[in-house]
Formats: structure tokens, sequence, C-alpha cells
């Protein structure tokens, strides 16, 4: 029996002792005991060093983000206006653009988003057009979003004439955004036990209201989770709002969607790219305040995950 | 057959290009329990589908032939309205995700009952009918789905029974819950007989002895035979029925 709990962590070292019969000779039944036992500690290793992996990179940045970007961090950088070509002051049009733009894009994605889901999962049934529209939508989510910019370009900028706006920019963000948000929605719908639906038709009760008051209470957790996360990727990407919304310097605060402004990500890409001499303090800030914004949003999405998880209803 | 509550003529079903019910023919009286019994597979479950038109909700399903409740051909009607005449308790219990009450108040409130007087008095009489309410009357806020198999399988009768309906069908709703619920169920199913009429599909022979009226033998998509619970039993005209009653297969 092997009684050094630090023998998982090296799968090289000598074999333990095994106690008491081992002397006797090696009985083939504990032989392979012991190799399953190493393969096991060889494979949580693995298992442990991938995960670290995986997580020491983003603690990393956060960490770099933190130590350079937090003593640029103030009232004043939070909310004034930047000054001197962006080499100087706060970031609040910057704040207030993504917002603006957040806003904009959650009101096109999650009405369509959501209704798409629910028929798709709750009218659609199985026909093959649902499939192509569901193998479609799959792909339309694996697009880079420097091609949605594009799309939003020639549709919202150009055809649609709005102008390179907070509208075009948010748009082209929620159309981005649209994908996912049915996909999870379908999503949500179909981890409702078919059993409910089941039980209150036979009740007679019709499909939108079974719908209504059965199904959608009890995905919602599901769907706000998938909005939430795709508000944190809407808000940081910058592609998207490249050429449709976002302004590289606009020391105003936007007076409607059909004005430009500055986003956040546009910011950190413009002070990085196009401001030489900056101090760091200020890209880094800038970005921090940029990750902070992602990282709220989705932390209000697991608390809101854990929150349902307590109070599941079946 | 002027007294038949349900009557069904030539009645073939058919899952995707399989048909499973070949033709049947049955009518069932007003009033009184009405006992299916047959091996697995013998389409029990998609005959009770053809009565409220849930086969329709069944992908590629079809059925063709005559289903008439009082003599109105059950497409007639409006779906949902022949669907709270015809209430339906499914085999595995199933409580809605939402508090005791509401389960019951479910389908009352969705054709626009919201008396809070009246609403409680309906909650409390199906509940009660159900033999479910000494139970549950201190905590009816709860939720359904946290009750026990054999209480939310009187919570599925009691919401069956929320419609007033006037033929409630059973789909072997003892498979998954335990001897003594199933035997409060069926003195309930005996009190409830006078009310309306109860088609009761049973895996259990005993238990179509014990309360059915009368009981039909399917076999494989076909009636064998049907008749006063007692004589099929002790007397049945076909050898298959013979066979099946005592034991030999299914
Ligand atoms: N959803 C379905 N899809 C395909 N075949 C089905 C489906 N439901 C039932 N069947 C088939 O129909 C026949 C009758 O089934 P069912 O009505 O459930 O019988 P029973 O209730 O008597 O066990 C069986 O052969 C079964 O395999
Ligand atoms: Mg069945």
């Amino acid at each position: 029996m092997d009684t050094h709990p630090e023998a998982p962590l090296q799968p090289n070292a000598v074999p333990a002792p095994s106690s008491g019969s081992a002397a006797d000779g090696v009985n083939p039944a504990d032989a392979h005991l012991g190799t399953r036992r190493r393969t096991e500690s060889v494979a949580s290793l693995v298992l442990l060093t991938a995960t670290l992996m995986a997580a020491l990179p983003a603690l990393g940045i956060l960490g770099l983000l933190i130590i350079r970007g937090a003593p640029a961090l103030s009232f004043e950088f939070l909310f004034t206006m930047p000054l001197q070509g962006m080499t100087a002051g706060g970031i609040l049009p910057a704040i207030v653009g993504t917002l603006w733009l957040v806003g904009v894009s959650l009101l096109f994605a999650v009405p369509v988003g959501v209704l798409a889901g629910v028929y798709l999962s709750e009218y659609a049934g199985e026909s093959r057009l649902s499939r192509i529209v569901d193998l479609a939508i799959v792909n339309l989510a694996g697009v880079p979003s420097i091609v949605h910019a594009l799309f939003g370009l020639g549709a919202f900028v150009l055809f649609f004439r709005f102008g390179t706006s907070i509208l075009a920019g948010g748009l082209t963000l929620g159309v981005m955004t649209l994908p996912v948000i049915i996909t999870s929605t379908k999503a949500a719908l179909q981890s409702v036990p078919q059993s409910f639906r089941l039980a209150s038709w036979n009740l007679g009760i019709t499909r939108w209201q079974t719908i209504r008051h059965v199904v959608l209470p009890n995905a919602l957790p599901g769907i706000l989770t998938g909005i939430i996360l795709q508000v944190s990727r809407a808000a940081g990407e910058t592609a998207p709002v490249l050429f449709t919304g976002a302004a590289f310097y606009l020391p105003v605060l936007p007076d409607s969607v059909f004005s430009q402004s500055m986003a956040l990500s546009m910011h950190v890409f413009a002070l990085v790219t196009q401001v030489p001499g900056l101090p760091d303090s200020m890209k880094y800030g800038t970005a921090l305040v940029l990750v902070g914004t992602v990282v709220l949003f989705n932390s209000f999405a697991i608390a809101l995950r854990f929150y349902l998880r307590r109070h599941r209803k079946w | 057959m002027s007294d038949a509550h349900i009557s069904v003529r030539n009645l073939r079903a058919s899952h995707g290009p399989k048909e499973v019910l070949h033709g049947l023919s049955l009518s069932i009286p007003r009033g009184g329990i009405y006992g299916i019994i047959g091996p697995a597979g013998s389409a029990k479950t998609t005959f009770l589908t053809c009565l409220n038109r849930t086969l329709q909700l069944v992908p590629r399903a079809s059925s063709v032939g005559e289903v008439s409740l009082n003599g109105i051909p059950v497409s007639n009607f409006e779906i949902n309205d022949l669907r709270r005449r015809v209430a339906m308790v499914l085999p595995l219990p199933v409580g809605l995700p939402m508090s005791i009450y509401d389960n019951v108040a479910f389908a009352p409130r969705m054709v626009g009952m919201h008396n809070k007087g009246e609403l409680d008095a309906l909650v409390e009489r199906c509940l009660t009918q159900a033999a479910l309410w000494d139970e549950v009357k201190d905590r009816l806020d709860q939720l359904g789905t946290k009750l026990s198999g054999g209480q939310q399988q009187r919570l599925t009768l009691a919401r069956a029974l929320s419609t007033e309906p006037e033929v409630l069908c059973l789909d072997e709703f003892s498979i998954a819950i335990d001897p003594v619920t199933t035997m409060r169920i069926e003195s309930v199913l005996v009190e409830l007989k006078s009310e309306m009429t109860i088609v009761l599909v049973t895996n259990l022979l005993a238990q179509a002895r014990r309360i059915a009226d009368r009981t039909a033998f399917f076999l494989n998509g076909n009636l064998v035979e049907e008749g006063p619970t007692e004589e099929l039993f002790v007397a049945p005209t076909d050898p298959r029925t013979h066979d099946y009653i005592h034991g030999k297969f299914g």
C-alpha cells in the first residue's frame, strides 16, 4: 500500500515500500493496483498542469494590468474628458460610448435572439429547414468579428445610411452577438424537461401559454447567462466598431444614437498604436477599466448561475 | 350503443410508416371505470392519445378513423377544449415547477379564472378528491416538484381534475409509485367514477380486476375482446386473452 501523500506528485520516484506482504513476493493483483495508481497520479498531474497553463496567463494578464494600470485609476480618470489629443485627462467618453454601443446592441440582439431561440426550440420542430437554420447559426457564431465589421459597414453605415454612428456600431455588435444569444436561448429552453410541456399541453393549455408560464420562467437563468456573456463580448471587441461607430478621439459625450462616440476597446487600441510617448499607466489603466467592465458582467452571470442553481425548481 | 360516452370506429394510428393501431372499434359507456390491459407495445398509450388528440404532438405520428365524444367527432372540438374535457394522467408523476397551489390553479387560470375565492375552493376540492389535501394543506406554497413520487402522482391527478373533465384517462399511473399510494388512488377512482368516465390503462391485471367495470384486452394494436371485467377474467372467449391473464405471455 502506498501511504506517502507526496507520491502522486513524483511519478518517477522510487516506488514506496509496500507494507507487510510485499516482502513475501509481489502479489500480481497488488502490482496491477500499483500500475493503476501510477496511471492515476500521472493523469492528475497532466490535468493539473493543463489547468495551470490555462489559468496562469489569464491571472498574469490581470495581475500585470492591475500593477501597471491601477496607479492611473482615479475619479478624474474615470469621469473626465480626455485632453490634449488624449495624452492627458480621463476616459469618460470611452466608457459612456461603450455603454451606449452595448445598450444599442442589446436592444436589438436580445429581443430578436430570444424570440428566434424560442421559435427554433419550441415551434420549428425537426424539419430539414430548421436543421439548416441551426447549422447556419452555429457557423455564424464562428465568423471572425472583422467580418461582422465589414458587414456592418456595408449594411448599416452605407446601405441604411446610418453613417458611422452608435446606431451602426451597436447594430453591428448586435449582429455579432446574435448567433450565440440564439443558440444559448435555445439550449436553455431545451434543458427544460419535455415532461413539463406534455403535462401542460395535456391540460388544454395552449402552446404559447405553456411557453410563457412553464418553459420560459424555467429557462430564464440560462437565457440571461447567455446574454450577459455576450454583453461582455460586445463590450470587449474592437473590430466591429472600428469602421462603424467608434471614433479615435472625440472628447464629447454622444447625444443620440446617430452620434459617433469613443469606445473603451477602441481607445485602448488608439492609445497603444496612435499616441507615441504616452505614459504606460494610461494605456494599462484604460485596459484595466475595459477588463474590469467585462469581469463585472461575467461575475454577474456567475453569481446568477450560483443563485439559480441553489434555487432550482426541479 | 346509445349511451356510449366515447365511441371509436375503425381507428388506425401510425408512428412514421409503421401502423401500430390496426382499425380498432370500441365504445366506452358513460360513467364507470373502463380498464384496458395488454402487453407492452400493444398500442394502449397510442389509443389514449387519440382520445384527446395528443397523438398529434408526437413527431411523425398520424391517425385515421373516427373517435367521438358524446357522438361528436373529437376533430370537431377546439383542441384545448377537448383536452380540458378529456383529462390525461401520464405514467410518470410530473409536478410542474411551481407551487402546489399553482399546479392545480394553473389550468383554470389559463382560461381566465382569477377570482381568489373560487380558485381556493377549486384547489381544495381537487386536492381533496385526489387524496392529497390533508398532506399538503399547510404548505400549498411549496414547490410541487419537491413532493415525493407518490404525492406528485396525486398532484398530477388533482391537476387533471382541475379542468372538471368529463373523461379521465390514466396511463399506467402506478408504474412509478408505491403500493400504498396506488391503493389510495384506486379508491379515489372508485369514488370519482360516478361523476365521470374513467379510462384506465393498466399493466397490473389485478388492478383492472379490482376496480374496472369493463375491461378491454389489446394485443399488437388490435382489440382482442372486451366485456364486463369479471366475465373477461373468468371466462374469456379468446384463447389469447386466456393466455395473457394467466401470465403465459406479455
Ligand atoms: N414516439 C414513437 N415513435 C415510434 N414508435 C412508437 C412511438 N410511440 C410508440 N411507438 C410504437 O408503437 C407501438 C405501440 O406503442 P404504445 O402505444 O406505447 O404501446 P403500449 O402503451 O401498449 O405499451 C409500439 O410498437 C411502439 O414501439
Ligand atoms: Mg404505454
